[in-house]
């Protein structure tokens, strides 16, 4: 691809960029939440919310309001300006498109398979799905029995065909392998996503490759750590992380053999970026945990893809920043409905 | 008299009675904070994994019970209440089976009695990686089991030391008259 993307993005793409930047802009700000914290009961929440810009977006909900209706409108709400963006795109902005929905539709994918086992209607669950990941064939999911049928019958149609390279056995679907099939789905996902971003090359691959191999390695820590004490073994483990990142070779096989959070954290301390965010997680249930670190990390590095032009990253920051103002509201919500209001303001601003 | 006896027999068990009320507040502010913190971890495991992903749709509408409650008479005729585990049943019965698999083992593999199926954890309806948060979640639920158990046995005590106040309260009227 030739550099110099600002000779010829704004052909096809300007129009889609300036519109992004706008819908930043009003993302909430410090003011904002500021307020929010102060509400006492969840109308309280809707009235403040109608000042901003998601406007009257719960004017049509019944009472009583329950902090998951505001997530489900939230959501349409993220869904409609992404659709947006998606019909009016062009190659190759509308495959980058397509590959930010594939995590949804992963998402949405084992949703369906545990309702399955948990015999629940598919309607229900339909009702329940990301809309971002919607796709015709997610009706049929609920019918397979093994990673291959479902490959077979349901996805092969889909964008997420080409993540199942790994992930075709027979061993029928329970919760192992539900949980095993989802990681491994995301990782070649992950690993894709990078390979396209790299390949694209320009801007895009500046922004966007460290993004995402923050997201692999993030992925790798979170599943050691939630690994300790289940029946997850060590090489299992080791399949699912996503290799297209920083920790990839030495780090990985590292983190595969560690047993408890000192060693992982000292496995973190051979990577300077990684250091420090170790060392910011509080102890015990006082501090932050290192989930909350790590989303503040990904703000981070999601406002900073703002200060660059031409490229496709503000798209996804922009997604991801919106999602992250979503988990505060819901957040601040819970805290308010709980009354349990010690912790409010663990919220991670956007600024 | 008996009136003097009866005086002392009232004032223990009003003492036993007010210990008893004193004991269940505190439980019951134990179970209020467990209960708390248990659907306060629940948002923070939300938090990290996603809103729809604890929730209603991860777990079956019917579902075995894995804590069941036992009564059983005591000494002084109360009833006594306790919570026990389902899992806790089954040792008694699988260990003779296991020492006939252990003999047996050389041989063929003998295919496993047909016990009750171990109960499932609950925490494994939400994957099998789940966070810390929804751990605690399930300890402080757990906790409160425990002493919602104790608060019924509680109560019943304290329902019978009423009963027995008022009884002897009315035995202390009807001697009074006599006695004036």
């Amino acid at each position: 691809m030739l550099e110099g993307a600002e000779f010829y993005f704004n052909v096809d793409h300007g129009y889609l960029e300036g519109l992004v930047r706008g819908c930043k802009a009003s993302l909430l700000t410090q003011q904002d939440y500021i307020n929010l914290v102060q509400c006492e009961t969840l109308e309280d929440v809707k009235i403040h919310l109608q000042t901003t810009d998601y406007g009257n977006f719960l004017a049509n909900e019944t009472n009583p309001l329950t902090v998951s209706k505001i997530d489900m409108e939230m959501r349409k709400k993220l869904c409609r300006e992404f659709e947006y963006f998606r019909n009016h795109s062009l190659e190759p902005l509308s495959t980058f498109f397509t590959y930010m929905t594939c995590s949804y539709m992963i998402d949405n994918v084992i949703l369906l398979m545990n309702g399955a086992l948990q015999k629940k209607s598919v309607k229900e669950i339909l009702a329940k799905c990301h809309p971002l990941g919607r796709f015709t064939e997610m009706e049929a999911v609920n019918i397979a029995e093994t990673p291959s049928d479902l490959f077979n019958a349901v996805l092969v149609e889909t964008p997420l065909a080409p993540f199942f390279q790994d992930c075709m056995s027979e061993n029928t679907l329970d919760e192992l392998n539900i949980e095993l099939l989802r990681n491994k789905l995301y990782k070649s996902y992950l690993e894709a996503f990078y390979k396209f971003c790299k390949n694209h090359g320009d801007v895009t691959a500046e922004i966007m490759c460290p993004i995402l191999e923050f997201e692999a390695d993030r992925r790798a820590f979170i599943i050691t750590l939630n690994s300790f004490g289940t029946e997850l073994s060590k090489d299992d483990r080791e399949t699912l992380y996503p290799t297209c990142g920083k920790l990839y070779p030495e780090g990985l096989r590292l983190l595969a053999q560690a047993e408890d959070f000192d060693q992982m954290r000292r496995v973190a301390e051979h990577y300077g970026v990684y250091k420090p965010l170790f060392e910011a997680v509080g102890d015990g249930s006082g501090g932050k945990t290192l989930e909350d670190v790590f989303y503040e990390h990904e703000v981070q590095m999601n406002v900073l893809a703002f200060n660059r032009q031409f490229h496709y990253g503000v798209f996804y920051a922009y997604t991801k920043l919106k999602e992250q103002e979503m988990r505060n509201i819901v957040w601040i919500a819970e805290c308010i409905s709980q009354r349990h209001r010690t912790k409010i303001n663990s919220y991670i601003p956007i600024l | 008299m008996a009136a003097p006896g009866l005086r002392a027999q009232m004032d223990s068990l009003l003492l036993q009675l007010l210990r008893d009320l004193e004991e269940l507040e505190a439980k019951r502010a134990a179970l209020n904070a467990r209960v708390e913190e248990g659907w306060f971890s629940l948002s923070k495991a939300r938090y990290a994994m996603g809103a729809k992903s604890v929730g209603p749709l991860q777990y079956a509408s019917r579902m075995e019970p894995q804590v069941c409650v036992y009564t059983s008479e005591a000494q002084d005729g109360l009833q006594k209440v306790w919570v026990v585990r389902a899992s806790a049943q089954t040792p008694e019965e699988v260990g003779p089976c296991e020492a006939a698999l252990r003999r047996r083992k050389g041989l063929s593999r003998t295919p496993e009695p047909e016990s009750s199926p171990a109960p499932r954890d609950p925490l494994n309806w939400f994957g099998i990686l789940v966070p810390h948060s929804l751990r605690h979640a399930q300890a402080s639920f757990r906790e409160g089991l425990q002493l919602a158990a104790d608060m019924a046995s509680l109560q019943i005590r304290i329902d019978w030391g009423r009963s027995q106040l008022g009884g002897l309260q009315e035995k202390l009227k009807q001697l009074e008259p006599q006695s004036a």
